[in-house]
């Protein structure tokens, strides 16, 4: 306890000392300096202030502001006057939404008919299905008159142009019979999967085969090859019947 | 594919014998996607990239290392990330402080099956280095050009474009791609398939019993056997036709290139092969069109937000083009 009084009293008595030796340091006074210099007044430059008076961009009173334009007071009566008037201050609210829903819905059907985008399928995640436009086949094989060509191909020895014609009656012998569905962009694998009957599908696969050797292999056919080619075609016509 | 009319022209019980070896071996861990792997086998016989996409776990990494296993050549891969450079890719010149000169050390693309796992996570400044490999099968680095052994394959995965992290290809690069073949998610049969297969493995290497059918050299001699193939020249107009009409169709902004049709050959003769034939069909023209062309092509953006797909579109061309019988 005692020395906790003496620490304080050594504190008041260093504080006390370093007072009286600031007071011993002697003060000047103050000497107020005089300003000779010569004073110039400025004022506003009356051109410059003219010319923003009269500029557009300092007008904050113009008629502008205060006076909306025709096609303000148009769209002011439009929505308001019409279709307040109409029905009250809720239902003019209502309708005024409903409205510029018709407007928004009217450009969205624009836009998609411009484009020739289909917008049903955006929200039922449909995919477009494949337009059948199909061009024009190049030989239609119900105008092809087959014994003639067929005959003609033989004669002149050409026999891998015997079987492509004895290959094509046959796919028209099975569209006539209903067997198969005709169409240019069909392969020929289609064709015999469209058979129901397996008898019917496999011998017709054998004709494929023998087909596509000659059509698209480039396989030389012989006289007694087509002999044995054409028998199958015959045999498979009389299968169909 | 026998024909008791015409004699075999080509030797095909090689490369038939081959194509088996490695579905077979694919099919020892891969469960289903068999079209999916035909095209794979269809892709390297000729001699084409081929850029594999699917959502994450459907096995695309696994079944290009599958691939990679069954040939017996040089295998590298490499791991796409956002920071890769090109250097990392195709190597870069170090200084030799002994014989103070500059030496080339090659890069990971040096190498016969090259597998780019996840080829959509570097952005297009590091896709440009695979441009002049992929098309010329060299690189050139500081005025020296490099040429890549045969074969050179690149398989890559990516995921769709819509999944996080991923960019788009450059067109340029896509263009470079024989195939883009998508793996879907399997059926509930195989998945459980899977599932069973996965439960009684006993080693956790799935690979390691995976012994290769093939060489590097078998590769070779495959190819130039699918590239005698016959072509008859009416196919080759069906094809000019299809990619043609990809040209001028409303719904692409972006079309098939001259590359796109001969990419269409060379598989379309491939995938005969497989079948046994030595002669290209219709069919396949028709069965490699999608693959081939799906990733060359581009939706215009109405269509694409129309949820129409690349597939959608060439089944269209195609059906209005008259098959050549």
């Amino acid at each position: 306890m005692l020395k906790q009084l003496f620490a304080f009293l050594l504190v008041i008595y260093c504080f006390l000392l370093c007072d009286t030796a600031f007071a011993a340091v002697k003060k000047t006074p103050a000497r107020l300096q005089k300003d000779s210099s010569t004073v110039v007044v400025k004022g506003f430059n009356d051109k410059a202030l003219n010319k923003y008076h009269s500029s557009e961009s300092f007008n904050y009173e113009g008629p502008g502001l205060s006076e909306p334009s025709a096609w303000d007071r148009f769209w002011a009566w439009f929505w308001n006057t019409l279709f307040r008037k109409v029905g009250g201050p809720v239902i003019g609210n209502i309708l005024k939404y409903g409205f510029v829903a018709l407007a928004i819905g009217l450009l969205v059907f624009i836009i998609f008919k411009l484009t020739g985008m289909d917008g049903m399928r955006l929200w039922q995640g449909q995919v477009r299905k494949a337009n059948l436009a199909y061009t024009e086949s190049l030989e239609n094989i119900h105008e092809i008159d087959f014994d003639t060509e067929l005959e003609k191909a033989i004669a002149l020895h050409n026999y891998r142009l015997a079987v492509r014609l004895l290959y094509l009656k046959c796919l028209k012998q099975l569209n006539d019979e209903e067997l198969i569905r005709w169409q240019i962009d069909k392969t020929n694998s289609i064709y015999v999967y469209e058979l129901n009957d397996p008898s019917l599908r496999q011998a017709f696969l054998l004709l494929t085969r023998q087909f596509e050797y000659v059509w698209y292999g480039g396989f030389t056919v012989d006289g007694d090859a087509f002999k044995s080619i054409n028998q199958l075609f015959q045999n498979f016509k009389k299968q169909l019947a | 594919m026998e024909n008791e009319f015409f004699e075999q022209r080509t030797d095909m019980s090689k490369l038939s014998k081959a194509v088996e070896q490695i579905k077979a071996t694919l099919a020892t861990i891969i469960v289903g996607q068999h079209d999916s792997i035909d095209l794979l086998v269809a892709g390297i016989l000729a001699d084409g990239h081929i850029l594999i996409e699917g959502v994450p776990g459907v096995a695309k990494t696994l079944t290009a290392k599958l691939i990679s296993k069954a040939i017996d050549a040089q295998y590298s891969r490499i791991q796409f990330t956002p920071d890769l450079m090109p250097s990392d890719i195709l190597g870069t010149s170090v200084f030799n402080p002994k014989s103070t000169e500059f030496e080339f050390k090659r890069g990971p693309i040096f190498g016969n099956i090259i597998l780019i796992d996840e080829i959509n996570r570097a952005p297009a400044k590091t896709q440009s280095a695979l441009f002049e490999v992929m098309e010329e099968r060299q690189i050139t680095i500081d005025g020296h050009s490099y040429k890549m052994q045969e074969p050179f394959t690149v398989l890559a995965t990516q995921n769709p474009v819509e999944q996080e992290g991923t960019y788009r290809l450059p067109e340029a690069q896509l263009d470079r791609f024989l195939f883009k073949i998508e793996i879907k998610y399997p059926t509930l049969e195989e998945e459980i398939a899977i599932i069973t297969r996965q439960h009684q493995q006993k080693t956790t290497d799935q690979l390691s019993h995976i012994q290769p059918v093939l060489t590097a050299a078998d590769i070779i001699e495959l190819r130039q056997q699918v590239k005698a193939l016959h072509v008859e020249a009416k196919l080759l107009e069906f094809t000019a036709k299809i990619v043609f009409e990809s040209r001028n169709h409303k719904s692409l902004y972006l079309g098939g290139s001259p590359r796109a049709s001969l990419a269409m050959i060379n598989a379309a003769k491939a995938l005969a092969a497989i079948s046994g034939r030595d002669f290209v069909t219709p069919e396949d023209i028709i069965y490699v069109a999608a693959p081939v062309l799906r990733h060359r092509i581009m939706l215009t953006p109405d269509k694409e937000m129309e949820g129409v797909s690349p597939d959608d579109v060439i089944a269209q061309i195609i059906q209005k083009i008259e098959v050549p019988r």
